[in-house]
């Protein structure tokens, strides 16, 4: 008997001052603040990468002088990667409240931790894409003949590289929500 | 204590069934409940052990298609059998930053993994350790979203290789280059089965850390 009890003290933890459950549900209440901040990041990078429009004020007979978000296939994967991890994170919240309630929910923090694991590749995909377009747009590629557009569109650059900004945070965000999920799964 | 007075109890009824059977006393209901949470914590310890063995296997297969990634597109080059007097037409993995990017990514990536396989062989030896689990989960997510960013830019940059762009009148490579697009692209392609282990392998780290 010494020996299964040995076993059980193995596996539980050693007694902290404040209440195992007290600190499971300050928690799920940050991880539930956090999924908040990264929906309007991802939100607010979808809209700003959708709403890019920049027309020069010369024109030829046979060339466009125009630029919008789909006239790269990267950028309309970045808009449609952002569009749904927010919509994925607005659907999370009632999963997130339900954390909050019940601290000791364990295979629904188990589909959570997945579910965000995978919005997480889908968005740094999306981000590092544009990211890597975006570069070029800067700085061009001499071996490769890409002229850098940035030096004509510059509105529009500007537009894009910012949007960037708030899906990398969505990424950062995404990887404390991961960390907080695990965190509490393995503290029941 | 509660416990040693059901003992004393069993001990005074179970002396009567001695002197009859000669057997030894019964075990109080207490150290039978503690027996049954043993089993119940074998039966989880050895599903765990079979997960951190699964875990083990993942990271090494893990190991080969990033190792096969980064020489993949580090290796990646073509010199055309023509030139002028001004240029030579080769292509290398530096011509482009972003492939620059994808090799050293992907040469952290090998790294980390190859480091993290003592800490699976930890979590195999003894199944209800927590801490190796939790530093695998966390680092395991980073390293997901390193992988990810690289072979995403990359892969941007194929597509633009093998497709061009019209409206930026960027020209697609690929139809000079052949051979340099092919094995940048089967780079890229390993890059992102490496994420696909990575992302299973966190799924399985959270599986292992579930409380019993």
């Amino acid at each position: 008997m010494k020996a299964g009890a040995l076993e059980l003290g193995h596996a539980s933890k050693v007694t902290s001052s404040v209440p195992k459950s007290g600190v499971n549900r300050g928690m799920s209440i940050l991880d539930l603040f956090i999924r908040i901040i990264a929906i309007i990041a991802t939100l607010g990078s979808a809209i700003a990468m959708g709403t890019t429009n920049e027309t020069l004020p010369f024109f030829t007979q046979s060339i466009r002088f125009r630029a919008k978000y789909n006239d790269l296939p990267t950028f309309t994967f970045f808009v449609v990667a952002n569009a749904i991890v927010s919509a994925y994170f607005i659907l999370s919240l009632g999963l997130s409240i339900f954390h909050i309630m019940r601290s000791r929910a364990q295979a629904s923090r188990i589909a959570l931790i997945f579910f965000d694991a995978a919005m997480l590749a889908l968005l740094t995909a999306g981000a590092s894409a544009a990211a890597a377009i975006v570069y070029l747009a800067h700085k061009g590629n001499t071996k490769a003949n890409w002229f850098p557009i940035c030096q004509q569109f510059d509105s529009f650059c500007h537009r894009t590289s910012g949007s960037l900004v708030g899906s990398f945070a969505g990424v950062i965000l995404i990887i404390l929500l991961v960390l907080l999920s695990s965190i509490a799964l393995s503290r029941r | 204590m509660e416990k040693s007075e059901s003992t004393k109890i069993e001990m005074g009824e179970s002396s009567k069934l001695e002197r009859k059977l000669g057997k030894a006393p019964l075990l109080g209901s207490p150290s039978h409940a503690i027996s049954s949470a043993v089993v119940a914590n074998k039966r989880a310890g050895n599903y765990k052990r079979g997960i951190a063995i699964f875990d083990l296997i993942l990271r090494i297969a893990a190991v080969a298609t990033a190792i096969g990634a980064a020489v993949g597109m580090g290796t990646a080059g073509e010199t055309l059998p023509f030139f002028t007097q001004f240029f030579q037409f080769e292509a290398g993995y530096d011509d482009l930053p972003t492939f620059q990017f994808f090799v050293v990514a992907m040469a952290i990536v090998v790294a980390y993994l190859v480091l993290s396989i003592p800490f699976s062989i930890v979590c195999i030896a003894r199944s209800h350790v927590v801490a190796p689990r939790l530093l695998l989960i966390i680092f395991d997510t980073a390293i997901v979203s390193l992988t990810t960013s690289a072979a995403g830019a990359s892969a941007a940059i194929v597509y633009l290789a093998h497709n061009g762009n019209q409206d930026a009148n960027w020209l697609a490579f690929c139809n000079q280059f052949g051979d340099f697009c092919q094995t940048t692209s089967g780079a890229v392609v390993a890059g992102f089965i490496t994420v696909v282990i990575l992302l299973i392998l966190i799924v399985l780290s959270a599986i292992a850390l579930k409380r019993h």
